[in-house]
């Protein structure tokens, strides 16, 4: 019912204006309507809706998306069925090492000999899973901490020193005792990155928090009886949407980039993992002479890392309302 | 005056692209201003008169152009200039800006003298030692003492009234001909503001200037402008002499203007108000833009815009009103002059004094209430043993300047910020501090605050239903969905709202809009008393009335009892009962709002009535400046006290000065 009174209001003012009046007509006092003066005028606003909107303008991060996707469902359902080995049954086989791609091998083979498709994209897989759960376990961690962090001015000391604490040791330092100590596996991996990489997104929420929690809405809530859960979900989060979007799709190339770096130290994954990490240290022996080696999982680990940086930036930039009207 | 204008604009359009879409700002605005004069710009914010005078001094925004007219100065047309080179001829040197804001229009990181001797330096052409010497006298020249010492130190050690000299020094430095001053005591103090204009009209006495005021405070129109020019939506409406436009005004605009301002009320009637907002000036207008806000607006408002008709060699008005053969129509009664009107409140005897009244009770009691920020060495008393009580049913206004703690007891009150000392009582029980569950959950039920920013006060990621409910959600206080749906609407529809608005978001509303949804969430709790922070101090003046009168109307449908924050004395005196001037923290004066006004006894409260802007040009021309010197009183010795002088009548002072208040009021 409102929105077809809605339509009338809108109609009303063009009719009125090309109906022919007479002069009489004209010089006489017209019925004065307040709720038309009440109205204003705006249309429908959705959030998300117009999030999408805005996001669909930005044409770089739209193509790196669907590229992304592609790459993605590639990786993680196509790409091994598809190929004619198993990452499970390879073999050394010293008569088959460093072959070129070729219509058999279809990335050519390593310099043990087996087939470098199945590792690579199984490298991939390991690699996009690490870097999800990381993303996502920093986030939750981050937003958890910051939130308390901000709000409950008692325990800002004690955040602010752990913070300085943590940060201040290198991270190498953390992840060679953590391999020493607990042995190298996905699972220890996922939950180190985790345990050392929440802290910027805390700080950073943390920063937020503090400068929307004494922000006039929230004294009003406070007024109304609010508690601190429904204030910290309902008026400060939705806030900080865009931030934690961009640190979240930020951390997933970082994770990919640590990880890589990591098994280059060999100090990530261990060797019966394959990731992409540890396929470009196995790379870097041979790769003047066989690039091949290099520039496949090369190339996978620049897709990722783009796509996310520039779709992380432009979604980000979407969920600021500022950018939407 | 001279006839022959120094800068005339004509038929100037000016057209903003705004996300692909076109704003016209400027819809064909003209205007001659002459030499030495006095020109006033009124309108509401949003009706382009920033837009019109930036355009002056070629400081439009970049995705603004001028699209047609000329602005014709000193044989040239400023419309046609296109390149900084040209400009630089003219800005500064010849057209000079004074913005709003002091605080942001100095550097930080500078020191005060190079950053005036800097422009002196650009546009005089004097170096080093003359263009200091010329800083310096500058300096002497706008008012600020020490200027040696003063030359060396940085914007953050200089008050906000000090600053706004600075940069006012900064714009005159060069002798310009023309000095626009946009707003330029907007963001201060009323006592600073009148010192700051007082300053500028010796400033254009000394050195023949021409000024522009933008400004949408008619009482500082009054006491400045020698013309005046009302703008609404991108055009000038009526322009004319001062008195012709407060005495004389023909536009329907500007009738609504001076009848909606709060000074004007008569205690228990309805001011009348604008509806509505300002046209969207995306959409092309039709007609008169201001019709669909007018209650008397003819047919053909709506079809054709009207020509300007001239009332007097100087005063030119476009209505249609004054068309031969349009309807006689009665000029509102509220626009009569206000002094007569002032007079005859004074003349009235039938003041009802809420202190005879044996039967009140106190509904909020502040009992020595202290409230200090910081701890240990850092500590700040923002607030300091601050005693009253505030009856049911009555408007308790709180009035002081800037940093005198007004808001800081509102919130003390109603929790937000710690006391630190002292009590305060809801219905006879200490509500701060540690209380019960149930108590916690009554004083929240029963007091409720509306506050300052309508901008800043609405959660702007939620929908209006869910802002509103908030309160319902807290203690479920619904039976179910529809019935809080229904509530919600009921709470909108009493705020003067359409209920469809619930299923929108904040930023769809206009500042006085979103003022009523922050009543409509306040209200919906039922409570009995509600403090009021400010709640007109960030609105246009058309908007402002409406929500006056809907916090009277809710007073006397509800039964409503206010704590009044305001700065402005003037708005004040119209909507309350009784009346607390608060300076530094401490309340110096309380009493029934006429009585204050009739014989105020504190030296700060009579330099405050003194200062703030009456709306009349035939009393801001007569007016005294009186400014208050806190330094007279001696409390060495001759402790001070809060003394009952008369009953109803408070004032804070030591025996000597409560000695010469009571001669003065002969008891």
């Amino acid at each position: 019912m409102a929105k077809s009174k809605k339509e009338a209001a809108v109609t009303a003012a063009p009719e009125t204006a090309t109906k022919k009046m007479t002069e009489q007509e004209l010089f006489s006092f017209v019925e004065y309507k307040p709720e038309e003066a009440e109205r204003t005028g705006y249309t429908e606003y959705s959030y998300w809706g117009a999030v999408w909107k805005s996001f669909l303008k930005k044409k770089s991060a739209v193509i790196f998306s669907c590229v992304f996707l592609v790459l993605f469902v590639f990786a993680m359902f196509i790409a091994l069925p598809m190929g004619k080995y198993q990452w499970q049954t390879l073999e050394p086989d010293n008569s088959k090492m460093f072959i070129t791609p070729n219509s058999e091998y279809w990335f050519g083979t390593d310099n043990l000999g087996r087939d470098y498709w199945c590792q690579v994209w199984y490298s991939a897989q390991t690699s996009i899973k690490l870097s999800s759960l990381v993303g996502l376990g920093e986030a939750l961690l981050g937003i958890i901490v910051g939130c308390i962090w901000g709000y409950i001015r008692k325990l800002d000391r004690f955040f602010t020193e752990l913070y300085n604490i943590m940060t201040n040791v290198p991270t190498i330092i953390y992840m060679t005792l953590i391999a020493l100590m607990l042995g190298q596996n996905f699972f220890i991996m996922c939950v180190a990155l985790i345990a050392f990489g929440w802290m910027g997104m805390a700080r950073q929420v943390r920063n937020l928090v503090i400068m929307y929690r004494d922000r006039e809405y929230n004294l009003a809530s406070r007024c109304l009886g609010t508690r601190l859960g429904t204030m910290l979900t309902k008026n400060i989060l939705p806030y900080l949407v865009s931030v934690i979007i961009l640190r979240v799709a930020l951390s997933i190339p970082r994770t990919i980039a640590a990880e890589t770096t990591l098994s280059y130290l060999g100090l990530g994954l261990d060797i019966n993992t394959p990731s992409l990490g540890i396929l470009l240290r196995n790379a870097r022996s041979w790769f003047m002479d066989f690039p091949h080696l290099l520039v496949f999982p090369a190339a996978i680990v620049s897709v990722i890392t783009i796509t996310f940086y520039l779709v992380g930036n432009a979604f980000s930039d979407a969920c600021d309302p500022r950018n939407h009207v | 005056m001279e006839n022959t204008p120094i800068l005339s604009v004509k038929d100037l359009h000016i057209q903003f692209v705004l996300r692909e879409r076109k704003l016209n700002a400027i819809r064909g605005a003209s205007l001659d201003l002459y030499k030495g004069e006095t020109l006033a710009i009124v309108g509401e914010s949003g009706s382009g008169k920033s837009v019109l005078t930036k355009a002056f001094i070629g400081m439009t925004d970049k995705n603004g152009t001028i699209t047609s007219g000329s602005i014709n100065y000193d044989g040239m047309d400023l419309a046609t200039f296109k390149t900084e080179k040209q400009w630089r001829e003219i800005r500064g040197k010849k057209i000079s800006m004074v913005m709003q804001d002091p605080m942001t229009s100095l550097n930080p990181l500078r020191k005060i003298g190079p950053q005036i001797q800097e422009s002196i330096e650009l546009n005089q052409g004097l170096k080093g030692a003359e263009a200091k010497a010329e800083a310096l006298r500058m300096l002497e020249a706008v008012g600020i003492p020490d200027p040696e010492r003063r030359y060396n130190q940085y914007p953050h050690e200089f008050s906000g009234g000090m600053r706004q000299r600075v940069v006012i020094a900064i714009a005159v430095a060069c002798r310009p001909e023309i000095l626009i001053c946009d707003e330029p005591t907007t963001a201060l103090d009323v006592t600073i503001q009148a010192q700051i204009l007082e300053l500028i009209s010796n400033l254009q006495k000394e050195l023949h200037m021409t000024i522009i005021y933008i400004t949408h405070d008619l009482g500082v129109v009054a006491h400045v402008a020698d013309r005046v020019a009302v703008m609404y939506a991108g055009q000038i409406v009526e322009v004319g002499l001062v008195d012709e436009i407060f005495y004389n005004a023909w536009h329907p605009y500007t009738w609504a203007l001076l009848s909606a301002l709060p000074q004007l009320g008569v205690k228990g009637e309805k001011l009348p108000t604008i509806d509505g907002t300002p046209p969207n000036l995306f959409n092309e207008i039709h007609g008169d833009a201001f019709a669909p806000r007018n209650r008397h607006a003819l047919g053909i408002d709506f079809v054709q815009e009207p020509p300007f008709f001239q009332v007097s060699p100087t005063h030119r008005v476009k209505t249609w009103y004054l068309d031969p053969r349009a309807p006689k129509i009665e000029r509102p009664r509220s626009i009569s002059r206000l002094s007569d009107i002032m007079k005859h409140q004074a003349d009235a005897d039938d003041v009802v004094l809420p202190h005879e009244d044996p039967n009140r009770e106190a509904l909020i009691q502040v009992r020595n209430l202290q409230v200090a920020f910081g701890n240990g060495r850092r500590k700040f008393v923002a607030v300091d043993n601050v005693n009253f009580d505030i009856y049911r049913g009555e408007t308790f206004a709180l009035v002081g300047e800037s940093g005198s703690g007004k808001t800081t007891i509102g919130r003390a009150i109603l929790r937000i910020n710690p006391v630190t000392k002292g009590e305060v009582l809801y219905k006879g029980r200490k509500i701060n501090g540690k209380i019960s569950k149930s108590l916690d959950r009554e004083v929240i039920q029963g007091c409720q605050m509306v506050f300052q920013d309508p901008m800043a006060s609405l959660n702007e990621r939620a929908k209006v239903d869910y802002i509103i409910s908030e309160g319902l959600r807290n203690f479920h206080l619904y039976k179910d969905e529809a019935d809080r749906e229904k509530k919600v609407q009921d709470a909108l529809i009493e705020v003067g709202l359409l209920p469809e608005f619930a299923s929108r978001f904040p930023h769809e509303f206009s500042g006085g809009q979103r003022q009523r949804i922050g009543i409509a969430r306040a209200l919906i709790m039922q409570p009995e008393f509600v403090v009021a922070d400010e709640p007109i101090s960030a609105l246009d003046v058309s908007i402002r009335a409406q929500v006056l009168n809907l916090l009277n109307e809710l007073k006397k449908t509800r039964g409503l009892t206010y704590l009044f924050v305001a700065h402005d004395l003037s708005v004040v005196r119209f909507f309350s009962d009784r009346i607390a001037v608060i300076s530094k923290g401490r309340i110096v004066e309380l009493a029934e709002s006429e009585e204050i006004f009739r014989h105020p006894l504190h030296p700060y409260t009579q330099s405050l009535l003194s200062a703030v802007p009456i709306p009349d040009p035939e009393i801001e021309k007569a007016k005294k400046l009186f400014v208050y010197d806190p330094s007279i009183h001696d409390y060495s010795v001759d402790k001070p006290t809060w003394c009952e002088i008369i009953p109803g009548h408070f004032v804070y002072g030591n025996e000597r000065e409560l000695d010469g208040y009571r001669k003065t009021l002969n008891v």
